[in-house]
């Protein structure tokens, strides 16, 4: 029986299924708030959709890591030796999934406060776009680090 | 362009021919290599099905002078091809500008003001140098996505390498900026800023942003590409993969090329302002 290929199938399963979890709580967040936000203050509403829709875009990149790394598994082959064989792939499922759920979220929150601070402060859409995707952008850090630590699993330890 | 500006493009070919020239072939990724031939260019496409061949990009590979050049042939042609496309049709609007904006010139005005309005209120009035890289940027990566909506053509940033190299270019472009607004000495404080103890976690988060605007954009194009390939393979390629395409496509095709343009023109802003 072939443990390696049954880890690999089984890594994929747990990089999407949880680094999925985190991008849809989040998006769901931003989406929440922009909807609040409009229905307060609907001469904004263009400005409020877009910052949603770049707000989204961002919570997503964890899911979509662990899509890259699901595919990597699945269309990949097994390496290294023994035991090994079975840890590498699960290891990186389980760095890129647990790893992508908190970002997910995080980002979501980050722009869903800042969706209603536009509803509340429309002359200040430019200033909270900006501190959104700069919060976003250091809070989705540890999302690269599972990513990077995933690769480097499937790669590099491997051979 | 003025002779500077020709000297700095004679000079960043000849880097960038040199570094192709020494620079070790990384195996990272999925390449399929074509067989190589001692004379010339050889371009073999083996006959493979859409499924298997859906990672992995398409290579020239040939000898000069005894060393191996390799070139990814398809990214490497469509991505010429953009920039035909848009170089064509900025040649042609520029050369029919009238007061009264026709169709296609309005298209491309909403497109400059538009990001012109941006950099001002995010950088301020006397920025407007960086509206030619980020307006570029966008433009660029839009249309590239966009090409992918069509049959037989596959989109240039489907290869890790076209995402890479539009972030190394923004990373540059933040780092020279920071370096010129603080000055060199408060520049690198910068890094060590709250605490001390910070200062290898900050050089990492830079590092992490670079790595996630590239990741971000590859990971959305070509995971769209394989979702669309296996949900279509499920439905016996019926009705679902065109919507499927044009929601990829054109959609998140849209979205992620801007967002990568406003995560550039935020990182020049903290860059620059604080």
């Amino acid at each position: 029986m072939d443990f390696g290929e049954m880890a690999r199938y089984l890594g994929a399963g747990i990089a999407v299924g949880f680094g999925g979890m985190g991008a849809g709580i989040g998006e769901g967040m931003c989406a929440q708030e922009a909807n609040a936000a409009i229905a307060r203050q609907p001469k904004v509403s263009d400005q409020i959709v877009r910052t949603m829709l770049v707000a989204q875009a961002v919570a997503e990149t964890p899911a979509i890591f662990a899509l890259l790394v699901a595919f990597m598994l699945v269309f990949g082959e097994t390496a290294g030796e023994g035991l090994v064989r079975l840890a590498i792939p699960l290891g990186a499922g389980i760095a890129m999934g647990l790893g992508g759920l908190g970002p997910g979220v995080g980002a979501g929150i980050a722009g869903a406060k800042a969706c209603e601070g536009i509803g509340r402060q429309p002359h200040l859409s430019g200033l909270l776009t900006r501190t959104m995707l700069i919060g976003q952008a250091i809070s989705q850090s540890t999302a690269v680090y599972s990513l990077v630590i995933a690769l480097l699993l499937i790669f590099v330890i491997g051979q | 362009m003025s002779k500077k500006h020709w000297i700095a493009l004679l000079v960043i070919l000849l880097v960038e021919v040199g570094l192709a020239w020494k620079a070790p072939v990384l195996e990272v990724g999925l390449a399929w290599k074509a067989p190589v031939v001692e004379v010339g260019l050889v371009w073999k496409v083996p006959e493979e099905n859409m499924a298997e061949k859906i990672g992995k990009v398409q290579q020239w590979e040939f000898k000069v002078k005894g060393h191996n050049v390799v070139v990814n042939s398809r990214t490497a042609l469509t991505s010429f091809l953009v920039m035909g496309i848009l170089i064509v049709s900025a040649a042609g609007i520029r050369r029919s500008l009238r007061k009264l904006p026709g169709r296609w010139q309005s298209v491309f005005e909403l497109i400059v003001g538009f990001f012109d309005g941006l950099i001002r209120d995010t950088l301020g009035p006397g920025n407007r140098r960086y509206l030619p890289l980020i307006g570029s940027l966008f433009v660029f990566l839009w249309v590239s996505n966009l090409i992918g909506v069509i049959p037989t053509f596959e989109e240039p940033t489907r290869d890790l390498n076209v995402p890479m190299g539009c972030m190394l270019v923004v990373l540059v472009v933040v780092h020279a900026s920071a370096i010129r607004a603080k000055g060199l000495k408060n520049y690198i404080k910068g890094y060590a800023q709250p605490f001390v103890v910070l200062l290898p976690l900050n050089v990492i988060g830079e590092m992490a942003k670079g790595v996630s605007l590239a990741f971000r954009l590859f990971g959305n194009v070509l995971g769209g590409a394989i979702i669309i390939v296996v949900i279509s393979s499920l439905v016996r390629h019926i009705l679902l993969p065109v919507g499927l395409s044009l929601f990829f496509g054109i959609f998140v095709g849209t979205i992620q090329a801007f967002v990568f343009a406003m995560l550039s023109l935020t990182y020049i802003a903290v860059a620059v302002n604080d």
